[in-house]
């Protein structure tokens, strides 16, 4: 009686079995690297404080330099290699050849559409960084302030909707332009994400102040190229090491030790909606 | 100018949030259950038209929902421990452990296969295995409306569902706490194996005492309770956490905890299934619909998924049932009724997805193929459950015995014994108890205070029922009436305290006499559990009376004779329930009637037997139990005669 629907059964395990195993996708994923037993990660700027240290060519240390070897050693990977690519670039989708970018990159719809992003893996408020010294109390104080912004970021569009400055902010290209301008006294304040500048201020003191932090969701992630078959992959990745703890063994390590003269909770939040 | 004056923003933040949520969780199952579909997929796809992959109202950097959702999640999960009836375990514990572990050894085998075969690592192939093998009783309240809720092959089911959930979530258990951290296997297996260890006793001894506890001293506002339970739950759901153990084990546990202190009819499971069913559980459904994708869903890989996981599963559980029913002699149609109330997945295989998602086993495209599993599974076990139902035979017998009891309180005072009787008697059975306060006619009485006053005295013995109010002529007619209107399957009358002369106010004005009246010369028997009125009206509720107002129950004795003590006689019914079989029976010659009266011992006898022992020194300190005479029955009936709003005649055999 039961014979006929078990071999029916069968034979459609059989079939979907084998479909299965053709597309040879583990439960998390499957990651297809470009370069043999090789990561290659895109990122536009080494050293970047508490992110990224050392050069290119032989990066030692950072937060998204250790989340690079984190997932390189779960796809199996045995080396790394870094590349460099302007900031404006990886936005629009160009990556350089690498397989992933990790660069400070914050979560957009916009960016959404040149590029696939994983799960967020910090978050990244801006902030608004000062020379020592500078009050910025509310709002209207911070206005008033000269400002310098980088081109086609997150934080220049919060600078113009939440800040909305008097003075026409400084516009760079790059960040080192930007930090460049901020130091020499072109401007008196810039936004950075909230982990990078309180890395900044904690290795440069005399040079820089966190001020504040604006109200904002916005989470940094990992950036592949537009329909990548590794996004599934990543994804398991990145919650796979949240799960373990790696990443918060990564910030504190990386980041929280930059910070603990002052945590991000004990950053003001500026009020914008004033 | 206009436009300087009225500044009109595009709607964000938190209340637009809350719109858009709280409007899928309205429309979601009302427009599916319309096209014939279950709710839940409703809220599944509802949850996916307003997020990252639909429209986007709901963006991917959003918090709030998913952390509702977690709340949801850890409620579903404590909602499906509590609600789960434990008494049908233990009635029916051969044929439901028997199929509880085919069930879950089947699907959870076929499920690992599938995972190992497709090359998956060992917590990803094992966690598949355990989400295939849970199930939820998706299908019972439609088979319970059916009539077949005492149906063996569905009590086996029901029963079964108690040991595939708590080994599905074991294994959840051990395949979360292996994956994480950095720690050895001997270190993960000892942390588990206690972190088990700590979070049963917490949740199975602490919790209901603790929360007993609770209900007695703080419980008597609906609110409090309300907040006791979500408390319970969350605070073992924390102990889990504490060992690296998923939270939803913990809230499961909490649930099974808490099983005999929610009964099923009860107020408080009530507040938990309104607000859980209303809120919680669906934002947990709509949370997980943000992540169904369907550019994944209908993926070549993707569904290739979810057929392997569908034929794993149900073909798991079909021959799960096939087999129980060959071992149990279950006809065809009860095999289907196993099939049914086992094959749906929803609550435990959903809960343990998003585990597995959460910690990176599971990729998206496993997390959707799931959801078609749910999808298939629902419809299947709707089906299937539909067809079965219509073949299966009714069941016979009657309800058991504490499934329903209303307790007649003329006295608020003197309702503590017969409330922590009836508590015993319906905890048995895993039923309700409706205390009733009856207001004499004549008398001129306030009911508010003593309302009150038996609200406390009802919270004071643990007891989780509304509170009834009747005006009526006697204590035992009002009970009577509200038993049969509200289908008791048993009515217990606390006796008020002794007046000091005269007549006794709970009697029935006009009645000849009284349960307590002392007519030795016409010897009541007890009524019969479900004894009929020799009439084709419904059957009236057995009915006994209780003296005394111990809030412990000790030592539990019969002196009845043995045409009394028949097995169907509702003393030995009730002194069994009461004394989980183990009642002493005193000789017929015994003397020492003042030990009978020790505090806290129930004594059960005849009804003029309590007489006498209610004239003895030191009355009161103990229970005695006797059943109502049934000519005191009669003569309270015969006046419904001339009463034209009374549910009918009360006559017993």
């Amino acid at each position: 009686m039961l014979a006929r629907p078990l071999v029916l059964c069968l034979l459609a395990a059989a079939a979907t079995f084998s479909a299965c195993a053709k597309a040879g996708n583990g439960a998390a994923g499957t990651f297809t690297p470009r370069t043999k037993d090789t990561l290659t990660v895109a990122t536009a700027q080494i050293p970047d404080p508490g992110f990224w240290y050392g050069t290119f060519a032989h990066p030692t240390g950072g937060f998204e330099y250790g989340l690079a070897r984190a997932l390189a050693k779960r796809f199996g990977l045995k080396r790394i290699k870094v590349v460099q690519v302007p900031f404006h670039e990886l936005v629009r989708g160009h990556l350089g050849g690498a397989d992933l970018a990790l660069s400070d990159i914050t979560i957009t719809d916009e960016r959404a559409e040149h590029l696939d992003f994983s799960t967020s893996y910090l978050e990244a408020p801006p902030a608004i960084v000062v020379h020592p010294g500078t009050e910025v109390a509310d709002v209207k104080a911070a206005r008033d302030l000269r400002w310098v912004v980088q081109h086609d970021t997150t934080l220049k569009e919060a600078l113009e909707e939440q800040i909305e400055p008097r003075t026409k902010p400084l516009v760079f290209e790059r960040q080192s332009e930007k930090l460049a301008a901020f130091e020499d006294g072109r401007a008196e304040a810039m936004l950075l994400d909230l982990p990078i500048a309180l890395a900044y201020a904690r290795e440069s003191p005399r040079k820089f102040a966190v001020a504040a932090q604006l109200p904002s969701e916005a989470e940094l992630g990992v950036a592949l190229p537009s329909g990548s078959d590794n996004v599934e992959a990543v994804d398991s990745a990145i919650r796979s090491l949240q799960a373990e703890d790696e990443i918060d063994r990564l910030a504190r390590r990386w980041l929280h030790a930059n910070i603990e003269e002052g945590s991000a909770e004990d950053i003001p939040v500026l009020r914008t909606d004033e | 100018m206009t436009a300087a004056l009225i500044e009109i923003s595009s709607p964000k933040g938190a209340p637009y949030e809350f719109l858009v949520v709280f409007a899928v969780l309205l429309l979601g199952p009302v427009v599916f259950r319309r096209a014939g579909i279950p709710g839940i997929i409703g809220l599944l796809v509802g949850g996916y038209a307003i997020g990252p992959h639909g429209l986007s109202l709901i963006g991917a950097g959003n918090n709030t929902l998913p952390d509702l959702g977690q709340l949801g999640l850890l409620y579903l999960m404590f909602a499906a421990g509590v609600e789960i009836d434990l008494n049908l375990l233990m009635r029916y514990r051969r044929s439901a452990i028997t199929f509880g572990l085919l069930t879950f050894i089947l699907p959870f085998a076929l499920g690992a296969l599938v995972g190992f075969a497709l090359g998956w690592e060992a917590p990803a192939a094992l966690l598949l295995g355990s989400l295939l093998a849970s199930h939820t009783l998706i299908t019972y309240p439609a088979i319970k409306e059916a009539g077949l809720a005492a149906d063996p092959a569905v009590a086996t089911a029901v029963g079964s569902t108690v040991l595939t959930d708590t080994l599905a979530l074991v294994v959840l258990a051990v395949v979360a706490g292996s994956v994480g951290g950095h720690k050895s296997s001997a270190n993960v297996a000892v942390q588990i194996v206690v972190g088990m260890g700590v979070l049963t006793a917490f949740s199975l001894y602490a919790l209901p005492k603790l929360a007993g506890w609770a209900f007695r001293f703080l419980g008597t506002e609906r609110s409090v309770r309300y907040i006791v339970a979500i408390t319970a739950f969350l605070s073992a759901a924390t102990v889990a956490e504490l060992f690296g153990i998923e939270g939803i084990v913990g809230a499961f546990f909490a649930g099974l905890g808490m099983n005999r202190l929610v009964p099923n009819e009860g107020q408080l499971m009530d507040r938990i299934e309104f607000f859980g069913g209303a809120v919680f559980i669906p934002v947990f459904l709509v949370s997980v619909g943000l992540i169904l994708n369907p550019s994944v869903m209908v993926k070549g890989e993707t569904l290739g998924l979810a057929g392997l996981f569908i034929l794993a599963c149900l073909g798991g559980k079909q021959l799960a049932a096939l087999i129980s029913a060959r071992l149990f002699g279950f006809s065809r149609a009860q095999s289907g009724l196993l099939f049914s109330l086992s094959a749906a997945q929803a609550a435990a295989t959903l809960a343990a997805t998003v585990i597995g998602f959460q910690l990176g086993l599971f990729s998206s495209a496993v997390v959707n193929a799931v959801l078609v599993l749910i999808l298939v599974s629902v419809l299947a076990s709707t089906i299937a459950g539909t067809r079965a139902a219509a073949r299966a035979a009714m069941p016979d017998g009657p309800r058991p015995l504490g499934k329903r009891v209303v307790v007649g309180v003329l006295d608020p005072e003197h309702a503590l014994g017969a409330l922590t009787i009836a508590r015993r008697i319906a905890r048995a059975d895993g039923g309700v108890v409706h205390p009733l306060l009856v207001v004499p006619e004549s008398a001129p009485f306030a009911p508010k205070p003593a309302l009150q006053r038996l609200s406390e005295v009802v919270a004071a013995a643990d007891v989780d029922g509304q509170v009834m109010t009747i005006v009526d002529r006697s204590v035992l007619h009002g009970a009577l009436r509200v038993g049969r209107a509200q289908e008791a399957t048993l009515v217990l009358v606390a006796e008020p305290g002794p007046e000091p002369a005269g007549e006794q106010p709970w009697e029935a004005d006009g009645a000849q006499g009284g349960a307590a009246g002392g007519d030795g010369g016409r010897a009541p028997r007890p009524v019969a559990p479900g004894a009929s009125s020799g009439r084709d009206e419904a059957p009236a509720p057995p009915v006994a009376l209780v003296r005394g107002n111990a809030t412990r129950l000790g030592a539990v004795r019969v002196r009845l004779d043995d045409e009394e003590l028949a097995p169907d006689s509702l003393a030995a019914e009730l002194a069994r329930r009461v004394s989980s079989g183990a009642a002493q029976r005193l000789e017929q010659d015994h003397t020492d009637w003042a030990e009978l009266l020790a505090p806290g011992d129930v004594t059960f006898v005849s009804s003029e037997l309590g007489e006498t022992l209610a004239k003895l020194p030191g009355a009161g300190e103990g229970l005695v139990v006797s059943t109502v005479a049934e000519w005191l029955i009669r003569e309270e009936s015969a006046g419904d005669e001339d009463a034209p709003d009374t549910p009918g005649d009360v006559r017993a055999v």
